[in-house]
């Protein structure tokens, strides 16, 4: 009977949902938000690729020049923070409090992703290889002009004997 | 003998959560046998877990597993990686740790509680519990900086500390939520038709408790004062932050509602104390190198006990990681308690068992 | 954690012997793969009375052999008896397989994959 009573006078009370659009929800000030990379402060160590948990950072390299470049996800991030805490350079990794958005189709996201991760991997593996043909090369030029040097120094030893 | 029908309830049922599925043999509305399914939702996360993730990304994994008991199972990981490593971890990690776990189990309970409550066909007390959940959503969200997803353990502490102002804004909320707590036990311990429905009903005895090695709320509903926070001390200090074993003796849902409801004043009890007692330190600490042996670690989830397995083989990726939810245990005495009841009482008791399947297929 | 070794003659009767019913309760059994087909089963009790101390027994054996199943002595073993049965590919004593998995599922998915 008093649950009856209770539920008449609930008839008369106040929403307990709140009017959205005009009255805020309530959103902490440190909310776990996107990651926000500083390209100057950057370090290149790649300790962020490898701490975080589901892949969202990959960086890729090019060819020529060497220099990496930094990508992101958003969408495969999920906002843990290991890479700012993996992050030993300070400031050049923050999580901000902009919560991520919503993916569109269009955008291919998934297999997007998936390409450029892949890409990137394989770009620094070029680089790599391309670094240690030029090391190669380079040791191969040197080793020749040493060993054109020491026939040379071998042609003119026997001109001169050896008191 | 009268005639037998099979009636399958699940995968996809309006009186489920989550995928899960059982098979009654029927007698006039009697229920005479049940089989349950549980493998819907594996997703071979021990699999990921021991291949494809490095040992501390794996307590990110792990909360995964599950969306409601998330953080005791990053926490429950946490630790026994740290056992592994065998890791002192601070005093105020801990205590952050019990903060978070004793949150989740508020809104864990009072769930599980609105589930009940609309199975019974009670559905104005659905709305008025859910309501009153918000405000532990609210908490977690301030403290953790997510809503359900929460990423607070780590290998070795927490991620985050807890602000001055965010403490403040807890303790201010648990006290808004006492009178309304007070309110839920009055309406779901007197009310007249919920206990119709309730009183009872899915009877799971002390006796059929020991014989089918069932935990949680099942077992203390029933009598039997089995709960990890009253057996273990290495872990998490729960007795120094005011623990209590709260038990029932009829073991129906009615015991195992009341049983999740004084739980829920044991818990603001503990986030109380650990507010007002905690103490300075680290959150985390630093570590090299990579985990070797085999360690196990137990821990109350708000279903019961959650229990790890780990083993390393010192290398980044775990050799083996073996996690048993609380369902999983419970499946046996699950099926028993719908034995002798009548067949439309079966979604209440199903809603009382607060099933994770979630957690129990991985 | 106090571990006991056994093989899978003696299982059944070391656990008879230990498991009694309102002292311990069960907690889960498990199988780690050693590698060359041999599978480390361990089976896990806890105590119910404070303080609580974990007890495993511990049996090895080729990925083969029959397992034998505690289900006569304690009665809920057969959940977890029918998850390894289906994640680690082996043969559990009356044990049903597709309590875990579904027919199309990968098989064994928690045996390391031979090279």
């Amino acid at each position: 009977m008093k649950s009856f009573f209770d539920a008449i006078g609930n008839l008369f009370k106040k929403p307990v949902t709140t009017e959205f659009p005009v009255q805020q929800t309530y959103i902490p000030d440190d909310y776990r938000g996107l990651i926000v990379f500083e390209e100057s402060l950057c370090i290149w160590c790649r300790k962020c690729e490898m701490a975080c948990p589901p892949g969202a950072i990959v960086f890729s390299q090019d060819i020529e020049t060497g220099k990496q470049e930094y990508h992101y996800s958003p969408y495969v991030c999920i906002y843990c923070k290991e890479c700012v805490r993996a992050c030993p350079a300070p400031g050049a990794l923050l999580q901000s409090s902009e919560p991520g958005h919503p993916g569109l189709k269009e955008e291919n996201l998934n297999n997007g992703w998936n390409k450029l991760f892949d890409e990137s991997l394989e770009s620094r593996a070029a680089y790599a290889a391309e670094k240690k043909r030029k090391q190669a090369e380079q040791k191969a030029a040197t080793d020749k002009a040493k060993a054109e040097a020491a026939a040379e120094a071998a042609k003119q030893n026997p001109e001169q004997p050896i008191e | 003998m009268a005639t037998q029908y099979n009636i399958p309830v699940g995968a996809q049922h309006i009186a489920l959560l989550e995928p899960l599925h059982f098979k009654f043999t029927t007698e006039n509305e009697k229920i005479m046998k049940a089989e349950a399914n549980v493998g819907y939702v594996h997703r071979g996360i021990e699999q990921a877990c021991c291949s494809k993730f490095k040992f501390r990304q794996v307590s990110f994994v792990v909360g995964r597993v599950c969306g409601l008991c998330s953080i005791s199972h990053t926490t429950c990981y946490s630790q026994v990686a740290e056992k592994l490593m065998q890791l002192d971890i601070s005093k105020k990690a801990k205590y952050l740790r019990m903060l978070v776990i004793e949150l989740d189990r508020i809104h864990s309970h009072l769930l599980c509680l609105s589930h009940v409550a609309e199975n019974s066909g009670f559905e104005a007390l659905f709305m008025k519990t859910m309501a009153y959940r918000e405000f532990s959503m609210e908490l977690l969200e301030a403290v953790c900086g997510n809503r359900i997803q929460y990423d607070f353990s780590i290998v070795g502490g927490v991620t985050r500390d807890l602000r001055p102002d965010v403490a403040k804004m807890v303790l201010e909320k648990l006290k808004i939520f006492k009178p309304q707590l007070d309110e839920l036990v009055d309406i779901y311990s007197n009310n007249y038709t919920l206990g119709l429905k309730n009183k009872g009903v899915g009877v799971i005895a002390k006796d059929d408790v020991y014989r089918l090695s069932a935990v949680g709320p099942f077992a203390r509903a029933a009598g039997i004062p089995i709960d990890v926070r009253n057996e273990t001390e290495d872990t998490l200090p729960w007795k120094e932050a005011g623990f209590e074993v709260v038990t029932e003796t009829t073991g129906d849902v009615y015991a195992r509602n009341l049983v999740r409801l004084k739980e829920l004043y044991v818990s603001m009890r503990i986030i109380e104390n650990v507010i007002n007692g905690l103490p300075e330190g680290d959150l985390a600490v630093d570590f090299k190198g990579f985990p070797s042996g085999e360690a196990i670690n137990r821990l109350e989830a708000p279903r019961g006990e959650l229990f790890y397995y780990a083993k390393g083989n010192k290398t980044q990726i775990l050799e083996r990681l073996k996690i048993k939810a609380p369902t999983f245990s419970n499946v046996a005495a699950m099926v028993h308690g719908f034995h002798d009841n009548e067949y439309a009482s079966a979604p209440a008791i199903i809603g009382s068992y607060d099933p994770c399947l979630s957690c129990t297929s991985r | 954690m106090t571990r006991i070794e056994t093989s899978f003659e003696t299982l059944k009767n070391d656990v008879a012997a230990f498991y009694k019913m309102d002292k311990h309760h069960f907690i889960t059994m498990n199988g780690v793969d050693l590698g060359n087909d041999e599978i480390e089963y361990q089976w896990f009790f806890c105590d119910y009375e404070y303080p609580c101390a974990e007890t495993m027994f511990v049996a090895k054996a080729n990925a083969n052999v029959m397992v034998p199943s505690i289900r006569e002595v304690v009665e809920p073993a057969w959940v977890a008896e029918a998850e390894l049965s289906d994640l680690m590919g082996v043969e559990i004593e009356n044990a049903d397989k597709g309590f875990m998995l579904d027919v199309d599922s990968d098989e064994a998915p928690l045996r390391k994959k031979k090279k």
